[in-house]
């Protein structure tokens, strides 16, 4: 595994070997199993010769920042599917723990500020703030593994269930203060600073802070999933519960951090997505988790359990992110996205179990 | 491929009886969905951006390619009241810079007004 080149000389000498038969059946496979990677580069390809400006460094900047909003989720999901479990409550975690951001992080002479006596916005405040609400994400990540590890519910249900309450809660706190519903905005300068001020430029396009988070959280989560007893220990559960158990690996503990630490993340990315959208509102982060689960099964993280990378995440992030960017630059029709969106995920899962049928 | 050779699939496809062939049927399917549908959309580019004059004289909506100003539409008028500005949002908070703001996807624009003293 260690080295790709031997691998790769390997894998020739094999097809060298084979007859014409199996020679053929190779490459089909090798086709099926990258189509949605092939797709893409076509795809890119095509998108390139027709708006020249697609392969410019605003562009590519362009891309950057979107990967960077919406990696973090997925980092967060992929835990959850590697035990073979998902989370439907990340989109509505993220809106509230947004809208709790936004609220906390107003200016202080706004008009609409919903909290009047709040301290003023200053780094120690805003750190405060992204602790607060990444707990938050935590609390509705560990109700939900609590639930999962308990009682051996099965993740949909229990993640059904916390995003239809965290919704209610998101509804109410829309409506507290007399805000009667009201998009939460004028966001304090420093906050937006803080978050999506310029880091550098590429191009002409700024490359916010975000970004650096992202990178920050990512290096945390490999060594999280790589280097820890605990990124272990979920592997194990996830390819085998019974086995790990015997194995004397806790299952209990290890589902319900995995679903917090799950949470944590969606509370990080509420964090920043309030300053990525310019105000909050009650349908801030819906179908969100759509976009992350979508991206982790893309990369390569199995429902069969147990497998997936943090490379192969981002690679997901990227694929989906990218092919995205393309649709609105050709000038695709946002309601056809969903279909596409649809078709993607069910052939990303028709190539998972495939790999997993056919692999030797 | 032999169906000795085959394996129980795990986790959440645990249930999930499968051959190889049906699964490179639905991939092929998904793939011919998708670039037929790509086809179907590249046949008709451009963005429509509407505008709502929230109670002023209508203005015509435009059809404009991604990355482009939009084409400064005629002001509305409206009676006891004096324009602002197009706005994101319908609570007028985000504005429509005219001059560098570029198009990135369908969307409504809504007409600012303040009242006249």
């Amino acid at each position: 595994m260690a080295n790709p080149v031997t691998n790769l000389r390997k894998t020739a000498e094999e097809f060298q070997r084979m007859d014409a038969k199996d020679k053929r059946r190779s490459i089909t496979d090798s086709i099926l199993n990258n189509a949605l990677y092939i797709l893409m580069l076509i795809f890119v390809i095509y998108t390139a010769i027709k708006r020249p400006n697609f392969l410019t460094l605003g562009s590519l900047a362009n891309l950057i920042t979107q990967v960077a909003a919406y990696l973090p989720l997925a980092l967060g999901i992929a835990g959850c599917i590697v035990l073979t479990g998902t989370d439907l409550s990340a989109g509505r975690a993220v809106g509230l723990t947004a809208a709790v951001a936004g609220v906390l992080l107003q200016k202080s002479d706004f008009a609409n500020k919903m909290f009047q006596n709040l301290p003023a916005v200053n780094t120690g405040w805003i750190l405060v703030t992204m602790l607060i609400v990444i707990a938050i994400g935590a609390v509705i990540g560990l109700v939900n593994g609590f639930f999962v590890a308990k009682f051996s519910l099965h993740p949909f249900i229990v993640t059904l269930s916390t995003q239809l309450i965290t919704y209610g809660i998101i509804l109410w706190f829309f409506s507290l203060n007399g805000n009667n519903g009201q998009p939460i905005s004028g966001l304090s300068a420093e906050y937006k600073e803080f978050v999506g001020g310029t880091m550098f430029r590429l191009g002409n396009v700024a490359i916010p802070w975000y970004v650096l988070y992202a990178v920050i959280l990512t290096a945390l989560m490999w060594f999280i999933w790589n280097k820890t007893t605990f990124g272990k220990n979920m592997f194990a559960v996830g390819s085998n519960a019974e086995a790990a158990r015997v194995s004397g690996v806790n299952v209990f503990l290890t589902t319900v951090l995995v679903h917090t630490l799950a949470g944590a993340m969606y509370g990080y990315a509420g964090f920043i997505e309030g300053v990525r959208s310019g105000s909050v509102a009650a349908s801030t982060g819906l179908n969100a988790e759509c976009d992350a689960i979508a991206a982790c099964v893309i990369g390569g993280v199995s429902f069969v359990g147990g497998t997936g990378k943090i490379s192969g995440i981002i690679l997901g992030v990227v694929v989906l992110r990218l092919i995205f960017v393309a649709l609105t630059m050709l000038g695709v029709d946002s309601s056809s996205l969903f279909i596409i969106k649809g078709a993607i995920i069910l052939c990303a899962c028709a190539l998972d179990m495939r790999k997993y049928l056919v692999r030797k | 491929m032999a169906e000795d050779s085959q394996r129980q699939l795990r986790g959440l496809y645990r249930n999930v009886k499968i051959s190889v062939k049906t699964l490179d049927t639905i991939i092929i399917a998904c793939i011919l969905v998708i670039v037929v549908l790509l086809a179907i959309d590249l046949q008709n580019p451009g963005f429509t951006i509407t505008f709502d004059s929230k109670g002023g004289t209508d203005v015509a909506p435009q059809n404009q390619m991604y990355g482009e100003l939009l084409t400064v539409p005629e002001p509305p008028t409206r009676e006891g009241y004096t324009f602002t500005g197009w706005y994101r949002d319908s609570a007028c908070y985000e504005a429509w810079i005219l001059e560098s703001d570029t198009i990135q996807e369908d969307m409504t624009l809504y007409a600012g007004w303040e009242k006249n003293p």
